[in-house]
């Protein structure tokens, strides 16, 4: 049924007349849209050129020409200055003299920045600093990216102004009830923060500052203090030393901070001195790695030694007993004494007693190495004070914790009641960098600036006061603990003005607050005259004490700092924990170190995998009913039998990338701030992976290799040298034994135009402490591989240290005469050379980098000559050119050149800092990232060479002697000048000189590479009393 | 070429009561008939074998070398010892058509076509590891003296590492071509015999419009002697060439002045061996034992012995010369004792036992001329020569001069994969070449019928009685 219904929209539709409708009815649309209108004037339409074809050119064009800006390359975010800064020029660096006190390293710094960028911290020559690998590698701790990023309120984010009003409300909460407020912090060394705190003491009343130090001194301390009144440790100038005596003291490690730079001035055997060093000790360490003889001990017997040692020297008869080396003991008291003034005893043994017999010995001595004047303040934890501060938290004595530069829920060995009297503390405050053990269970978790950002002074040693200054603005909100301290003490100030208030009217007694801050240091010229009490000991009594205290029975453990990890503030940085430890050459862990003898009865070994990969049985630790489990065990030649040792600083497992989460946390076993511990083992087997980068331990007969001298040896004027211990390889020419580089097969260039660069590298003074590995990282983009790919033998660092184990021969020519001679090749000769002197053998380092050969074989093997030879010496790697066959790798001698065998940054695989934004800041602009399929290796610092050279360029004048030296990162950053760059064609620089020396050789030189680096043969002194 | 009289007392050639059409259908038959299952099983295998090595060399290519079990001391070690492998069996094809062609060896006719057939395709596998071992293989063509946009960059004349890229690449053109123009009447005699008009076509371009007139046959035989004149040099220059990326370097058990001629018997070695592994097999799958006959077996066999003991003796020297020298740094090259105790022990033996041991066995007649004990015999020889170039490659840089630098090698599941790759790769191409190339220089085959084979003496040694 059709429904005949009509519908209409107005009325003038039902109107059939409508003119309106009609018109609508034919055109629907009311505005008329005509073609020509569209296109324009009809005429000029038809009269244009423009055809079909070329409207579907031009659609064809702009098509392509859209698709194609759409596909741009990656942006690259990089912002001009508006105003430039007017001491920043891009391409130019500034150098900014500055001071590390993290509460564990002190040293006087030099950053270079870039851009606004600290890229690299070297040693601040002005200030005659020294500084270690850690030192070097805290450029990269700036830029970690787990630092905390602004202030947290238990674990949520808040702002500062937040935070300081509740805290500073809780303080005047506590002030008015009374209530203890407790600073707990590492050592500050710093004068114008003790002050600060000497203010908010007398503002909130009852407030306690406790220093602690993870790694403490504290025996040492209390020692100084009842034997002289003053609570810091004595200072020691080993550059004058005749006979130094150490007892457990690994001085050129760790031990109170680097000694290494008098240590080896005392051992200048080209001035004609040589101190002789005798290490009594049961890990292998490197200051015994470096001692002329060692005597290894077990801890407890090392107590003995050091009264049997008293005993000798001074004739006196302290109550004792024997050890199983008396008879080296007594010939160390006899060359002693014959040294008398120029000798010094030191002893790292954590006993206050000890600490004592020693001091008095030296004063027996009448010992010039020991100042106790100029004492240092690089270590004030108080033992004692912290015991003290836990059993109050317990008790709930204590009201509020501020930690500052500490962490001690990870270095306590007794956390758990550090944790459970946090829990009854009112008030809790961590002032951190990141989000570690302690301040992601405090309260208040305040993020404190990086130090390269941040203020500050420091006191190393008496009679010298050092700057912190920053060298880039805070990258993250971050507040100095001095910034809120002032706060919270009512005062307004900036902590920049209270310190230079400070300076201006305490330190600098009327000199330029500029010009001090431009060296980074300031040394009075009018010193205070230290007044020092000089209190009588009862040593009996105090040797009484200390042998009770001797535990025995089972495993001595010792614990250790590292070298590359230290006390293990910065295990979050990857560049130190791939540094290879000097002496074990593993890296990316910490592990239970054993003697040869009782990892055979305990059934420890180290097999090596097919793939090169050393690995080893975990082992449990017991120590007071404490275990730590599953510790890699790694045996060490040179290990007392009886003693174990272990390193700190490994475990962290907060604020930490994952790859970073190694090791064993073995402070959990340092009951009572001890360091040595006695210990039973587990051995449970299973297979752990160790990173090693170095399996084979000896020199395997080739004593050319690393040679060595007696000191008598050398100082014997009748000795030549070319006939004894420096021999030169002899090669048959026409029927005559001629000198090795007498023979050339090569047309020579003239080498002798312009620059030429060699660079030095005296074994004797290398005490193999890394810093020069930390250093070339930095400098160059090395990029950081990870534990697996160490483990296979494919670690990126372009310098190295290699260490060799060698037998206690006497070295020097009769040793070396024994050798030449013992060419039979039977089996059991080559395995007697290859396996290491297992009780106590002798260690040598040797750093190596490209050797820079004049005759360089990788040069000539290159298909396509991405490395080839520049004119001032360097051979040079053309990264852009290298199609990567790694023939060049292949036939170098020396094995320095690396390959990229992947694309190390920008790669979640790698997860270091080259993945990272943050971690990228570090780089250094002058020198190209690699990329994968390259091979990479030393370049003496091509990009400083040529600023030095531009630089003296632009100043229209020759470069100037000795402008060279600190090119090199490595040479810049080696504190006891073992490494010395420099122009041989520049008659004035030292290297030439070097050159010269009776000690210089070429590494493998037979060969007739002829290279640019050149190596001083090692001396020891061997020479008994 | 041939001439008209052999001496009775020698074997014949060619087995059988063969004619001159009989040679032509047993050569043709395997590309006109259909192929067996034998067949279809091993290019199967072969396949997935090549197709796992492109997967390999993509993982490698994509991910970088470090997928590979190398490291900062050991920078080459599967790759370059496949290559030179490779590179070593590809040297008996054209030992045989040109060397033996020149010494008038008939009984290289039998075989020479195969043998050329694997050099060629072991070279293209020998190639592909210089490109895949470089870490970018992408810039690859860099190493070609190619005129550049970077100005006056050219290659370094001065590297092993270039020879060899002149050096391979001459080869194989000068193998294909000489390979091809023996090739060229049996292909139109493929082309006259084939049915299909696709076929046809197909054999009439590659056979190159060869009609087998006089004038042909004239320029054939010029052509084969100026070619075989020109690949002899060649036979010596390529192992000698791949030997000086050894000989020139100055790592104590390469920098060795015996390599060159070493590496050439060694090269011979292990392509006879090969030869003898591929031929023990296509004999019997292709019915072709009436041609690849016992006496063929006997001759490989005794260049295998002449070879093998060159290079025995040359172990022997580079043993000896080791420990002569005293020196420690050749305490532990590939041949020392240092090698023979050291972590590369087995290595070591392995290469003892099947390249100087177990070839010892040829000695005995009934050996030589049993086809099976040659051809377990010849797979030694293969494992053997691997290994001889394993031990050089990744012993010697295991124990570099410095001992801090010492290391171990471990081959990862790529380094296998790609090395089985190349295997597959090898085996495709050769099956193909077995289903659609005549295997067998019939032309040539056919020019000895009546003076080497077996009825034709038969009847010649008849009448003489």
């Amino acid at each position: 049924m059709a429904s005949n219904k009509k519908y209409w929209k107005s009325v003038e539709e039902l109107n059939k007349n409508s003119s309106i409708v009609a018109k609508l009815e034919e055109k629907e649309f009311v505005s008329e849209m005509t073609a020509d209108e569209f296109l324009g004037d009809k005429e000029s339409l038809e009269e244009s050129s423009t055809s079909r074809r070329d409207f579907l050119k031009y659609v064809g064009f702009s098509t392509a020409a859209a698709s194609l800006a759409a596909c741009e390359g990656p942006v690259r975010k990089s912002i001009p200055y508006v105003v430039k800064p007017e001491e920043i020029t891009p391409g130019i660096a500034n150098h900014y003299a500055s001071t590390i006190a993290d509460g564990y390293d002190f040293a006087n710094v030099l950053v270079k920045t870039r851009e606004g960028r600290p890229i690299l911290v070297m040693p601040n020559k002005l200030a005659n600093g020294s500084t270690n690998a850690r030192v070097q590698a805290s450029v990269l701790s700036l830029y970690d990216s787990l630092r905390l990023k602004g202030p947290k309120v238990n674990s949520n984010n808040s702002s500062w102004s937040d935070v300081n009003t509740q805290i500073k409300a809780t303080l005047a909460e506590l002030k008015d009830s009374g209530e203890k407020i407790v600073l707990l912090t590492g050592t500050l060394a710093s004068p114008s923060t003790e002050k600060l705190i000497s203010e908010f003491k007398a503002v909130y009343g009852n407030v306690e500052h406790v220093q602690y130090d993870a790694l403490s001194e504290s025996a040492t301390l209390d020692a100084f203090e009842e034997v002289y009144g003053k609570r810091a440790l004595p200072n020691y100038d080993f550059s004058n030393a005749k006979m130094i005596v150490s007892i457990g003291a690994d001085f050129l490690a760790d031990w109170q901070g680097g000694y290494e730079k008098s240590y080896v001035e005392g051992r200048n055997v080209s001035a004609g001195k040589m101190s002789r060093h005798i290490q009594v000790e049961a890990n292998m360490s490197l200051t015994g790695s470096n001692a002329d003889k060692r005597i290894v001990l077990k801890p407890s017997e090392q107590i003995y030694a050091l009264i049997n040692l008293y005993n000798a020297v001074t004739g006196e008869s302290l109550p004792s007993k024997a050890t199983p080396r008396d008879a080296a003991i007594s010939n160390a008291a006899k060359q002693l004494k014959k040294s008398g003034r120029y000798g010094v005893v030191v002893t790292g043994i954590q006993n206050k007693n000890a600490q004592l017999i020693s001091l008095a010995l030296n004063a027996y001595l009448k010992s010039e190495v020991i100042d106790i004047y100029a004492v240092r303040y690089t270590r004030q934890g108080n033992d004692t004070a912290v015991d003290l501060l836990l059993s109050e938290m317990n008790s709930g004595k204590v009201g509020a914790i501020i930690t500052y530069n500490t962490n001690p829920v990870y270095t306590l060995a007794d956390s758990a009641a550090f944790v459970e009297g946090l829990k009854k503390v009112k008030l809790s405050v961590a002032f951190a960098s990141s989000e570690n053990e302690t301040a992601s269970i405090s309260q208040y978790t305040l993020p404190i600036p990086h130090y390269l950002e941040a203020w500050g002074d420091v006191q190393i040693k008496e009679g010298s006061y050092s700057l912190t200054q920053p060298t880039i603005n805070p990258l993250f909100d971050t507040k100095q603990f001095q910034d809120c301290l002032l706060s919270w003490s009512g005062n307004e100030e900036s902590y920049y003005n209270y310190l230079k208030n400070f300076w201006n009217t305490e330190v600098l007694q009327g000199t330029s607050w500029n010009q001090a801050l431009h060296n980074g240091v300031f040394t009075p010229s009018e010193l205070v005259v230290v007044e020092l009490i000089a209190n009588s000991i009862d040593l009996v009594k105090s040797a009484n004490v200390l042998l009770s205290s001797v535990h025995t029975g089972g495993f001595e453990l010792t614990l250790y700092p590292s070298t590359a990890i230290g006390d293990g503030q910065q295990a979050n940085n990857p560049w130190l924990q791939e540094l290879p430890d000097p002496l074990t050459r593993a890296c990316w862990d910490n592990y239970l170190l054993i003697s040869q003898a009782d990892a055979t009865e305990q059934g420890f070994s180290n097999p090596v995998r097919d793939n090169g990969a050393i690995d080893g049985q975990y082992a449990n630790i017991t120590v007071n009913g404490v275990v730590l489990e599953n510790v890699p065990v790694l045996i060490q030649p040179g290990q007392a039998k009886g003693s174990l040792g272990l390193a700190v600083g490994y475990g962290k497992t907060k604020a930490m990338k994952t790859d970073m989460q190694v090791g064993v946390n073995a402070y959990t076993l340092a009951k009572d701030f001890k360091n040595v511990q006695v210990a039973s083992i587990e051995n449970i087997g299973g297979a752990h992976k160790f990173a090693c980068e170095q399996l084979q331990h000896t020199i395997a007969g080739r004593y050319e290799i690393l040679k060595e001298v007696s000191f008598k040896d050398y100082s014997n004027s009748n000795l030549d040298p070319k006939k004894s211990w420096n021999q030169i390889t002899k090669v048959s020419l026409k029927h005559e034994e001629v000198e090795v580089n007498s023979v050339n097969l090569w047309d020579d260039q003239d080498r002798s135009i312009g620059h030429h660069f060699n660079l030095s590298i005296d074994l004797t003074a290398c005490t193999g402490c890394g810093a020069c590995v930390i250093a070339c990282h930095a400098e160059n983009n090395v990029p950081v591989v990870g534990k697996h790919e160490v483990r296979v033998g494919r670690d990126m660092h372009w310098l190295r240290i290699d260490r060799y184990y060698s037998s206690e021969l006497d070295a020097g020519s009769e040793a070396r005469e024994n050798n030449t001679n013992s060419t039979s090749d039977s089996v059991d000769d080559y395995y007697n050379l290859e396996t290491p002197e297992a009780e106590n053998p002798q260690v040598s380092f040797q750093p190596l980098m490209c050797q820079h050969c004049n005759h360089a074989p990788c040069e000539t093997v290159c298909p396509v000559a991405a490395t080839s030879h520049g004119r001032q010496g360097q051979n040079q790697m053309a990264y852009n050119r290298c199609v990567g066959t790694r023939y060049c790798a292949n036939n170098c001698p020396y094995r320095v050149r690396r390959f990229n065998w992947f694309k190390y940054n920008d790669n979640s695989e790698f997860d270091f800092n080259m993945n990272d934004d943050y971690g990228k800041m570090v780089l250094n602009p002058d020198v190209v990232v690699r990329s994968r399929g390259v091979m990479e290796k030393c370049s003496f610092c091509i990009q400083s060479t040529q600023a030095v050279i531009l630089k003296a360029k632009r100043e229209g004048r020759k470069v100037a002697p000795s402008e060279f030296n600190d090119s090199c990162a490595c040479s810049a950053a080696c504190s006891t000048g073992a490494m010395v760059f420099g122009d041989v064609n520049e008659s004035n620089d030292d290297i030439v000189g070097l050159k010269e020396d009776k000690r210089a050789y070429r590494l493998l030189e037979f060969i007739g590479t002829d290279n640019n680096v050149l190596y001083q043969v090692k001396v020891r002194n061997t020479e008994e009393a | 070429m041939s001439s008209h009289y052999e001496a009775p007392i020698r074997e014949p050639l060619v087995l059988g009561e063969k004619s001159y059409h009989d040679i032509t259908v047993d050569i043709a038959r395997p590309i006109e008939g259909k192929a067996n299952k034998n067949w279809y099983i091993a290019f199967t295998i072969s396949l997935i074998a090549f197709i796992w090595g492109i997967g390999c060399i993509s993982y490698t290519i994509g991910t970088g070398i470090g997928v590979w079990g190398l490291n900062k001391n050991i920078g080459w070690a599967w790759d370059i010892t496949n290559f030179v492998w490779w590179v070593g069996i590809g040297h008996a094809g054209t030992l045989i058509s040109a060397v033996l062609l020149l010494f008038r060896q008939r009984w290289r006719m039998a075989i020479n076509r195969s043998a050329e057939a694997m050099t060629i395709f072991a070279v293209f596998q020998a190639g592909l590891f210089p490109i895949i071992h470089m870490g970018r293989p992408w810039n690859g063509y860099w190493v070609m003296p190619i005129p550049n946009q970077f100005g006056t960059l050219w290659v370094n004349f001065n590297s092993p590492l270039l020879w060899d890229v002149f050096a391979i690449s001459t080869y194989l053109s000068v193998s294909l071509v000489f390979w091809w123009t023996g090739l060229l009447p049996d292909f139109a005699m493929l082309r006259d015999r084939a049915v299909k008009p696709f076929q046809k076509k197909i054999y009439a371009l590659l056979s190159f419009g060869w009609s087998g007139r006089a004038k042909d046959w004239q320029r054939f035989e010029e052509v084969s002697l100026v070619l075989a004149g020109l690949a002899t040099p060649l036979v010596l220059s390529v192992h000698t060439i791949v030997s000086m990326d050894f000989a020139t370097s100055i790592n104590p058990g390469w920098h060795s002045t015996i390599f060159p001629p070493y590496f050439v018997a060694g090269a011979i070695f292990s392509g006879f061996a090969m030869v003898q592994t591929l031929l023990g097999i296509m004999r019997k799958v292709t019915n072709l034992e009436n041609y690849i006959t016992r006496l063929h077996v006997e001759y490989m066999n005794m260049v295998i012995m002449f070879t093998g003991g060159i290079v025995a003796v040359a172990y022997a020297t580079e043993f000896f010369i080791a420990w002569y020298t005293g020196s420690p740094y050749e305490n532990f090259t590939y041949m020392s004792v240092g090698a023979a105790t050291g972590p590369y022990g087995w290595a070591f033996w392995s290469l003892i036992l099947f390249n100087i041991l177990i070839p010892q066995l040829l000695w005995i007649r009934k050996f030589r001329r049993s086809f099976i004990i040659s051809f377990l015999i010849s797979i030694a020889i293969n494992i053997g020569m691997w290994f001889e170039r394993f031990d050089i490659i990744a012993i010697v840089l295991s124990k570099g001069h410095l001992p801090s630098t010492w290391a171990r090698f471990e081959p990862t599941f790529v380094d296998i994969g790609i090395f089985i790759g190349t295997i597959g790769f090898f085996g495709v191409l050769f099956l193909l070449y077995a289903r659609t190339f005549p295997v067998i220089a019939q032309a040539e085959v056919k020019s000895i019928l009546k003076l080497s084979g077996e009825n034709y003496k038969k009847l010649r040694d008849g009448n003489h009685e």
